[in-house]
């Protein structure tokens, strides 16, 4: 190990006041969050799949009587970035230079875990390894010598189960011991090519990565050097370089196999196995779960429990009780009953309780209608992601996917994009270029109903027969394969190959779902409801002044003419940019009137599902894909869903298929 | 003290006339048997006389102005071009040089493979049929046995039967960032891969670790397969 001699920006030790700072670092899928969130009592999301964090996550955890700031982060495989969420990581590492790094790990892929520890040693920064979700591992008869091996790491290392909250209390009082790792020797080659490249960019502890990384030809590294001096990184890129031809093999292999032998060594070391199993059903649907017709009939299983789950049963019953029952015969006479006692001035009355009420309205439709749905919307999606069936559904759809560009790892964003089209557009990040995450925004913006929007429409074609749901789904599908296409031989750039890990399959915990309806619920309930109020509220005062009436004959050209709606529905895509579900539910109280066919009903669904992002989604999609970008894609769904929908008034007509 | 065995060095004509051979062999394949012609390419390369030793040898022979190699010169031929051109595809596939020092160390190395190691290395990269620059690579004693069983020791991924296992011998993708991902998901030379399944995507398990991946790039990991 090498003595802490040249620190150029070390943080001023043992901050008592301003806590020091603990980095999670680890593989993806091992369980970072679930330790983020014991750690600092506050909640990230978790699921049984690789890339839910994408972005770097603070929290502030009392530790051994001190106030820590812990950062969650998003997965590596190696500390060499390969897509934005590793890169994210990578930099964290090098620019803030945490106090503590504490490797999580996978109990049962040891000699992987051990590759990234020596990447980590050769970081420099003291470090603590747990070996987090043991009890897989010890079920599938890994036994590890936990001391041996802290000795031959020169650092503590823990046996944990996050989720069960085993070994956090060891853990957190490892910290103070927290050290750096015992550091890998490789191969005499790369060793003096390392002292060749001395005097390296000034990194301080982390000179010995620095000089790894530009060996390797990762020059990133130098714009994650705050301290260094421009012109020293200059020449130690071009040293770099320089050595870089004097190589046979590539260095980076000649890094990759030293910390391969050596992670094997010390896995024979400490590591013992003996015969165990998993539960054999378990086993059984995890081999079945990615294979031709097993695999496509449980895809379309799911798909049918989803349906029945949430627009059967929820859409259509919880619907019905929360808005005909509970809302229609108590809540909303009463609050009609009690706003004309109390309030004298009937401009208010009509304003709470009125047509385009607060009461009568906004919150029918975002309490009665929406949240039911979200409900049950949110608990079949916590159970699908938590289960590791995701990454399956990547396996069996990556050919399907090629066809608009992407690979299969775009299942999850997609997917993800059922539950919210906003969190969704987040988690693109995960996608390995650029021109695939500009091509799943766009998909995502067009062809994929949210949770909310979705459950309504399914309400909606609940109520009427097959076939409209047939031509609702053939249009939709249509048109974004349509557009996936075009724009994938349009874009310039070429698709990444398909590299998925697939995560055991395993059973959800109840408790971490619960907690996951409730953390998305209250933020369904703390944006959506002032959303919707101030749509009703505005809706209400352009009926007042009778901009609405003048609104509803301006647009009549498109919506009576063109897509041969009523004109009140108008409004409803005017309620859609504030957010997808909004639009869908107003259709959902016109359809209940009977105030539209089964054609009419088919093409302003059509219309409203291709329609506009919400507000939140495009603010994200202008913070992730920029301005330009996220213009661009909003006017060109907008076009799209107006003609698609007119082609489709068109076609029915014309064919008298509805 | 020197405690190791003598190394035995071909001496620098032998070298000559195998170099000439091999031109000899490349003019035959594209179909040019004229004398003049190889003269003037070899006198730019090796020595001119060159030539004239290799009929004095007898392993050429010229028949109005057209070149043919004799029997034990043909068999000559062949071999030098044959280690030649393994040794260009064991550059290119496993070793990911660059096509500047392809040719300089597959010049070198056509002359001191023995013919063991030849055979290794054909075995080693499944026999193949063709160097990197497309032409063909004369087939070995190995190849045509390898035919006869119909069977190779090195095979790649996608071609394993599901449910048997094999070791990953060599990754050859051109890209560097896929390489390195495959590497860090544990799919490292040496390392005991098993094949799950082969569609809609080709499962396999490395370790403790379960991959998804395209056919595309399972086409190109070699795999050794194991015994079953």
């Amino acid at each position: 190990m090498t003595s802490s001699g040249h620190c150029g920006h070390a943080e001023p030790e043992s901050a008592e006041i301003a806590a020091g700072r603990i980095a999670l670092v680890g593989h993806p899928n091992v369980g970072k969050s679930v330790v983020f969130n014991r750690l600092t009592g506050s909640y990230v999301t978790v699921s049984n799949y690789p890339g839910t964090t994408v972005d770097v996550t603070r929290g502030i955890g009392r530790l051994q009587g001190r106030s820590w700031q812990v950062i969650d982060t998003p997965g590596v495989r190696s500390l060499t970035p390969q897509s934005e969420d590793e890169l994210a990581s990578r930099d964290l590492l090098l620019r803030e230079r945490p106090d503590v790094v504490i490797q999580v790990a996978d109990a049962k892929n040891l000699k992987q875990t051990l590759m990234l520890t020596a990447a980590l040693a050769d970081l420099g920064l003291p470090m603590v390894l747990a070996l987090n979700m043991s009890d897989e591992a010890e079920s599938r008869g890994y036994h590890c010598d936990v001391r041996r091996l802290s000795g031959i790491l020169g650092i503590p290392v823990v046996q944990t189960v996050a989720t069960a909250g085993a070994g956090l209390e060891e853990l957190k009082a490892c910290l103070s011991h927290a050290a750096r790792a015992n550091r890998v020797e490789y191969c005499a080659e790369i060793e003096s090519a390392l002292r060749r490249l001395k005097p390296a960019p000034a990194s301080g502890e982390s000179d010995r990565f620095v000089g790894l990384a530009l060996l390797s030809g990762d020059e990133g590294v130098c714009g994650c050097l705050p301290h260094a001096d421009p012109e020293k990184t200059g020449g130690a890129l071009v040293r770099a370089q320089e050595l870089r031809r004097d190589f046979v093999r590539p260095p980076e292999f000649l890094v990759h196999a030293g910390r391969e032998a050596w992670a094997m060594e010390v896995v024979g070391e400490v590591q013992t196995r003996s015969r165990a199993g998993r539960p054999g059903w378990l086993q059984t649907l995890d081999k079945w779960s990615m294979r031709g017709l097993p695999g496509y009939a449980l895809a379309a299983g799911t798909l049918l429990v989803m349906y029945y789950f949430v627009g059967v049963l929820a859409a259509g019953h919880g619907v019905d009780f929360m808005e005909n029952t509970l809302f229609g015969e108590y809540l909303n006479p009463t609050a009609v009953r009690w706003v004309r006692a109390a309030v004298p001035s009937p401009f208010l009355q009509d304003m709470l309780v009125g047509e385009y009420g607060i009461v009568t309205m906004a919150l029918t439709y975002a309490l009665a209608i929406v949240f039911p749905i979200v409900t049950a919307f949110f608990l079949f999606f916590g159970c699908l992601e938590d289960s590791g069936y995701l990454p399956r559904l990547s396996a069996m759809l990556d050919k399907a996917f090629r066809l608009v560009g992407l690979n299969g790892k775009a299942v999850i964003p997609m997917v993800l994009g059922l539950g919210c089209d906003t969190m969704a557009t987040l988690s693109t990040r995960i996608l390995d270029s650029r021109k695939e995450r500009l091509l799943a925004t766009m998909l995502l913006t067009l062809g994929i109903p949210c949770s909310a929007q979705l459950g309504v429409i399914m309400g909606i074609l609940a109520k009427h027969g097959l076939r409209e749901w047939a031509v609702w789904l053939a249009a939709v599908g249509g048109t974004t394969l349509a557009a996936g296409w075009a724009a994938s031989k349009l874009l310039p750039g070429a698709r990444s190959p398909f590299i998925m890990e697939i995560p055991p399959l395993r059973i959800p915990e109840p408790g971490n779902i619960l907690l996951k309806i409730k953390i998305r619920l209250v933020w369904y309930l703390k944006e959506a409801v002032p959303l919707f109020m101030l749509g009703t509220l505005a809706l209400f005062l352009f009926d007042r002044i009778g901009v609405l009436k003048r609104v509803e004959v301006l647009l009549a050209p498109v919506t009576t003419t063109l897509l041969g709606l009523p004109s009140e529905t108008a409004w409803c895509f005017i309620l859609g940019f504030l957010r997808r579900d909004y639009g869908a539910a107003g259709l959902f109280t016109l359809a209940e009137k009977g105030a539209l066919d089964s054609r009419q009903i088919v093409v302003s669904l059509v219309a409203i599902t291709l329609f506009m992002p919400c507000l939140a989604q495009f603010l994200v999609m202008v913070k992730e894909r920029g301005a330009r970008a996220a213009c661009f894609i909003s006017a060109f769904v907008f076009a799209t869903a107006f003609a698609v929908g007119a082609a489709l008034n068109q076609f029915l007509a014309f064919t008298n298929l509805l | 003290m020197y405690m190791g065995a003598m190394c035995r060095i071909k001496p620098a004509e032998v070298e000559e006339e195998e170099e000439a051979l091999g031109v000899v062999w490349h003019y035959r394949e594209v179909g040019d048997h004229g004398e003049a012609g190889i003269r003037q390419t070899l006198s730019k390369g090796v020595s001119p006389e060159v030539f004239d030793r290799l009929q004095v040898k007898g392993y050429l022979r010229i028949e109005a102005g057209k070149v043919g190699f004799s029997d034990e010169g043909e068999r000559l031929a062949r071999d030098v071009t044959r280690r030649h051109r393994l040794a260009e595809r064991l550059l290119v596939d496993m070793l990911d040089l660059g096509a500047d020092s392809i040719d300089e160390n597959a010049c070198r190395w056509e002359h001191i493979l023995s013919p063991e190691a030849t055979t290794a290395i054909c075995t080693l990269l499944g026999h193949p049929r063709h160097c990197p620059h497309g032409t063909a690579i004369p087939p070995g004693e190995c190849c045509t046995k390898w035919t006869q069983q119909a069977e190779s020791v090195i095979t790649s991924l996608d071609k394993l039967a599901p449910g048997s296992s094999g070791k990953v011998a060599y990754l050859a993708l051109a890209e560097k960032s896929v390489m390195q991902k495959l590497l860090s998901l544990g799919l490292t030379p040496g390392s005991t891969v098993s094949l799950q399944q082969k569609a809609p995507s080709i499962v396999v398990q490395a370790g403790e670790t379960v991959i998804a991946l395209e056919a595309e790039l399972a086409r190109h990991i070699s795999v050794r397969k194991n015994p079953d």
